[in-house]
């Protein structure tokens, strides 16, 4: 998991526009970042640590740096192979430093090659994967090939999955491919840009070429050209992205997370334009249309699989037989599939590497995919046969907040949509109400307050019972994530069969309850489990029922049907993992060990 | 000189249209479809404006969360004013902001302006030497404002609400400085604790400083009392300001909502994104009906205010009506119009044009009616078949 950028055409302002780039990249990793140009010979600059050392160290150098020339690239590392280290930064060198390579991915076979090079007489700087490329690249110029036959030639080598650019000291030009990573151009009149997402060069353009696998682009100031393998060219479209490179920004807050947390009315609103109509009780999709599934099998990771969860108990209960799966198991133990299963796969990014394999595991197996995802362009919008696009637009905090929500959105739509019969009406009402409901928490929520008052605790549990039991795991890993705290998320009946014994008067339980019936008063005597072992117990609820009653802190929720209730009794968990991890003085929307979007498997 | 950039005032809460202020800043109120704060980014940017720095501070997040970092490709700068020490205070916090601009522009964000306006002070400040200008327009009353005295272009005097009728000229709230403003407001003695621009200027004023009036006119409308949102509705849809496309002569309605084939639009009327009109409605005219929002079957909506989220139930009546966000009135609602007496603090305004007054997330049941004048606090809880009238209290639940 890495960032990559690339600029060509821009003469003085290259080393700036990569610098700029990295800074939106980012969230995609942060343990070291560098930079390398090309101007007769290939400068580099590389640091360990956030970003902001980097550029210390690219002031430090002032005017007299030889950080200058008409094409650069540069990284954002999130480590894999070898610790976070100037030297297993990127960008990385042949021996001779007469080329330099970044690389988003993980190269399968860099022992072998490895071995090979060290045997040839080349001598290593890192622990890194990704160093085998420019000493690949060096062997082949050797041998008398030119920069783009050797790059080729050293690509030709590799195994694994890889976004990479390189540039070349006597040359003006950045070449790059990518296999299984993300890679995206970026094309203007007199200068072209790549990235591994768009953001890190839409200030300077926003026309678009979206690499797929296998290809290879030569970048030059005035040109640009995408080859096959075979170096045959191809026909590229180029198109227009809507993204406001500007939509990056806090606005006025003091996190990405909280800034998200608040987007999330509008978020839903978008969510839902155009696809609900209330008067008739009908959802209508256009990604969904004709579209029908004996059973479905959902594939995700992290938060996208808590709302996979949710996705399939609702689609069970609309009468789909329906499962969710954790995509990197998904992708080496799949399960079995019938012709007229439908494989759905929830990534925020469209870019994560385990829900891609396992969708691929399922294209292979002939069944028909979708993608639920945020990122238009994504891979796992262009590999799969359908796409559902939440909507949220960026999401940069790495904790997962309003894709969350639009997620359990989608997944009401999807199986309303797959749903023969059914309350759909109900729903639809329900979902029209949900951004304003979501806009009441967070005009009034009682979050800051209650992460006041059980910061310093010894652990925090979340239950919850049927579509509140993927909001206890959310909540859970919400608070692990940013605060660093342990916490855990369980079935609330599923608490007295073990987890119970860790439940003390120092471990604070988070109670979902709503509504009235069997669930609620199920889950009720759970807390009364709880409660008699001294534990703090804070009821996230409607109100309905009595839970209040045994409860030390209550955290209100507007009343609503159950199948959006989720949605806005996650809001309230998500405020009060921030408010701990606030004061607790944490990264929030970096937290450490973690990326936004996990590219490798 | 060009002056580029804009600050725009829109910390405070607007405490005279309480209860609507329960959860947001009066820039933030619906001025017809969309917030007054939107009018007033339209009319700097449409005159050019390229960078607006703009001091939140009351319900901040509102502000933040409708806007996020750019509107219309122009960047925002949020700058917080933690405590609303007044007009001049704001300012001060706004300082930083424009320490690279030569000139540049003050303007209320609770008042709606027009583009021409801010066109006519950026052409005056660019042509002439004066650091200090005010955009002034002629208004019949200005009694409620603040009223300007001139001679020639010229400043000689600034009364705040006069509560006399010999004024005819307004301070439109458009200003035009340069940096020596910010000492200029820190010298100026607080009173009370605030510190009010206007002073600042009265005090320039007292000491031969130039202070030019830059003669404008245009749609200039201000909400002092909740009621005047009907008013500032109605001019708004008069002078065809809603962004929502046309679909017949001045009846404006976002392409995401849906309006039912038998339902009846009398313009002047503008219906939101996402809205839903169902069979038998008829709407208008006078009425903005927000985004989200939903009008019931045979339900009948006139000179009224809806704004987000607002759902009304069938064979409702609504008149003269103004709704926060989120309000859920169930069927037979019935608000019969003004004129009513209207309490607000503790002062009684008699006669005024106003149905009922309903804040955010008030919650009615079946048959529930208000009498002419009635200000229902935010999210009140009215049972089956009660009738109100005068003053409910937020979160109160009344039962017959």
């Amino acid at each position: 998991m890495c960032g990559i950028i690339g600029c060509v055409g821009r003469d003085a302002e290259t080393l700036d526009v990569l610098l700029s780039g990295l800074d939106s990249l980012e969230y995609r990793g942060y343990d070291s970042a560098g930079v390398a140009l090309a101007n007769g010979s290939v400068a580099v600059e590389k640091r360990e640590g956030e970003l902001g050392h980097l550029k210390n160290a690219v002031a430090a150098g002032g005017d007299t740096s030889d950080l200058r020339g008409p094409a650069g690239i540069g990284h954002t590392r999130w480590s894999t192979h070898g610790p976070p280290s100037d030297e297993n930064a990127h960008p990385h060198t042949d021996c001779a430093g007469e080329v330099a390579v970044v690389h988003n991915g993980i190269i399968e076979n860099y022992d072998e090659l490895k071995a090979d090079l060290l045997d040839a007489g080349h001598e290593f700087d890192s622990d890194t994967d990704s160093e085998v490329v420019p000493h690949l690249v060096e062997d082949a110029l050797a041998d008398g090939a030119t920069p783009e036959e050797a790059f080729r030639a050293a690509v030709a080598r590799l195994e694994g999955s890889y976004a990479l650019a390189a540039v070349f000291g006597d040359s003006e030009a950045i070449l790059a491919t990518r296999e299984g990573s993300p890679l995206v151009l970026g094309v203007a009149d007199n200068a072209a840009y790549l990235a591994s997402d768009v953001p890190a060069f839409l200030e300077y353009t926003d026309r678009v070429v979206y690499l797929d696998d296998g290809e290879f682009a030569r970048l030059e100031s005035g040109s640009w050209t995408v080859t096959d393998r075979e170096g045959r060219l191809l026909e590229k479209s180029v198109s227009r992205v809507e993204w406001d490179a500007e939509q990056t920004a806090k606005s006025g807050y003091d996190h990405y997370m909280l800034k998200e947390i608040h987007e999330q009315p509008q978020a839903l609103r978008k969510c839902l334009r155009g696809r609900v109509d209330e008067l008739t009780g009908t959802v209508d999709v256009d990604a969904l249309a004709g579209l029908a599934a004996e059973s479905v099998q959902f594939v995700a990771c992290g938060t996208s699989y808590h709302a996979a969860l949710f996705g399939a108990q609702s689609l069970r209960e609309a009468g789909v037989p329906a499962q969710a799966f954790l995509a990197s198991e998904y992708a080496t133990s799949p399960p079995p599939v019938s012709d007229g299963t439908l494989v759905v796969g929830i990534t925020q990014s469209g870019e994560t590497a385990d829900t891609l394999s396992a969708l691929r595991e399922a294209k292979n197996r002939g069944v028909e995919t979708l993608a639920m995802t945020n990122v238009v362009g994504s891979t796992a919008s262009r590999e799969c046969d359908r796409t559902l696009f939440i909507r949220a637009g960026p999401e940069i905090g790495v904790a997962a907040t309003k894709t969350f929500s639009s997620q359990v959105v989608a997944c009401n739509l999807l199986s309303a949509s797959l749903a023969e019969q059914g309350d759909a009406r109900d729903v639809v009402e329900a979902l029209r109400d949900l951004p304003g409901q979501v806009q009441e928490i967070l005009d009034s929520s009682r979050a800051e307050q209650v992460a006041e008052r059980f910061v310093y605790s010894e652990g925090y549990f979340f239950i919850g019972r049927g579509h509140h039991h993927p909001v206890a795991l959310e909540g859970a890993l919400k608070m692990k994530e940013i605060t660093y705290e342990h916490a855990e998320g369980f079935p609330a009946g599923e608490l007295k069969h073990g987890p119970l014994a860790l439940v003390t008067s120092e471990t604070p339980v988070f109670a979902v309850v709503t509504g009235r019936g069997e669930k609620a008063t199920k889950t009720i005597g759970n807390v009364k489990e709880v409660e008699a072992r001294d534990a703090p117990v804070v009821a996230v609820t409607d109100g309905v029922s009595e839970v209040e009653r045994y409860a030390d802190a209550v955290l209100e929720i507007p009343e609503t049907h159950p199948r959006v209730a989720p949605v806005l009794a996650n809001v309230q968990l998500q405020l009060v993992a921030y408010f701990v991890a606030k004061q607790l003085g944490r990264s929030i929307d970096k937290p450490r060990n973690l990326a936004k979007s996990v590219t490798v498997e | 000189m060009t002056v580029r950039a804009a600050i725009v005032l829109a910390a405070g809460e607007g405490t005279r249209l309480r209860p609507l202020t329960r959860n947001r800043p009066k820039p933030m109120l619906p001025a017809a479809d969309r917030p007054i704060l939107e009018h007033v980014f339209d009319a700097l940017i449409g005159a050019g404006i390229e960078r607006l720095h703009v001091v939140v501070g009351y319900k901040r997040d509102r502000v933040q969360d409708h806007f996020g970092p750019t509107y219309r490709n122009v960047p925002i700068d949020y700058v917080v004013q933690k405590k609303q020490l007044g007009s001049g205070h704001a300012l001060l916090g706004a300082r930083e902001s424009v320490a690279d601009d030569e000139g540049f522009l003050v303007v209320n964000g609770d008042q709606i302006i027009e583009q021409k306006m801010v066109e006519d002070i950026l052409d005056a400040f660019e042509d002439d030497g004066a650091s200090t200008m005010l955009a002034v327009t002629e208004r019949a009353d200005v009694s409620h404002y603040g009223a300007v005295v001139t001679e020639g272009d010229r400043v000689t005097d600034l009364v705040e609400k006069p509560d006399t009728d010999e004024y005819r000229l307004l301070n439109a709230g458009v200003y035009a400085f340069d940096a020596s403003i910010f000492d200029a407001v820190e010298e100026t003695p607080r009173v009370q604790g605030e510190l009010a621009l206007t002073d600042t200027l009265v005090r320039l004023i007292d000491r031969d400083s130039t202070v030019r009036g830059v003669t404008t006119e245009g749609l200039w409308v201000d909400a002092t009392y909740p009621w005047d949102l009907l008013d500032v509705a109605r001019e708004l849809l008069l002078g065809g300001r809603v962004t929502e496309p046309e679909r017949a002569d001045s009846v404006w309605v976002a392409d995401s909502a849906t309006v039912h084939d038998d339902a009846t639009l009398q313009g002047p009327v503008v219906v939101g994104p996402d809205s839903e009109v169902r069979p038998g409605a008829v709407v208008g005219p006078f009425a903005a009906v927000g985004r989200n929002a939903t009008v019931g079957a045979n339900a009948v909506i006139s000179r009224s205010v809806l704004d987000t989220d607002t759902r009304v139930g069938p064979n409702s009546t609504l008149l003269d009506c103004v709704t926060g966000q989120g309000v859920a009135l169930g069927a037979n609602a019935t608000v019969s119009g003004g004129p009513g007496d209207v309490r607000v603090e503790d002062r009684v305004f008699e006669d005024q044009p106003l149905g009922a007054l309903l804040a955010d997330r008030v919650r009615a049941d079946g048959a529930v009616s208000f009498d002419p004048g009635t200000l229902v606090g935010p999210g009140a809880r009215l049972h089956t078949g009660v009738s109100v009238s005068e003053n409910i209290s937020e979160r109160a639940e009344v039962y017959r």
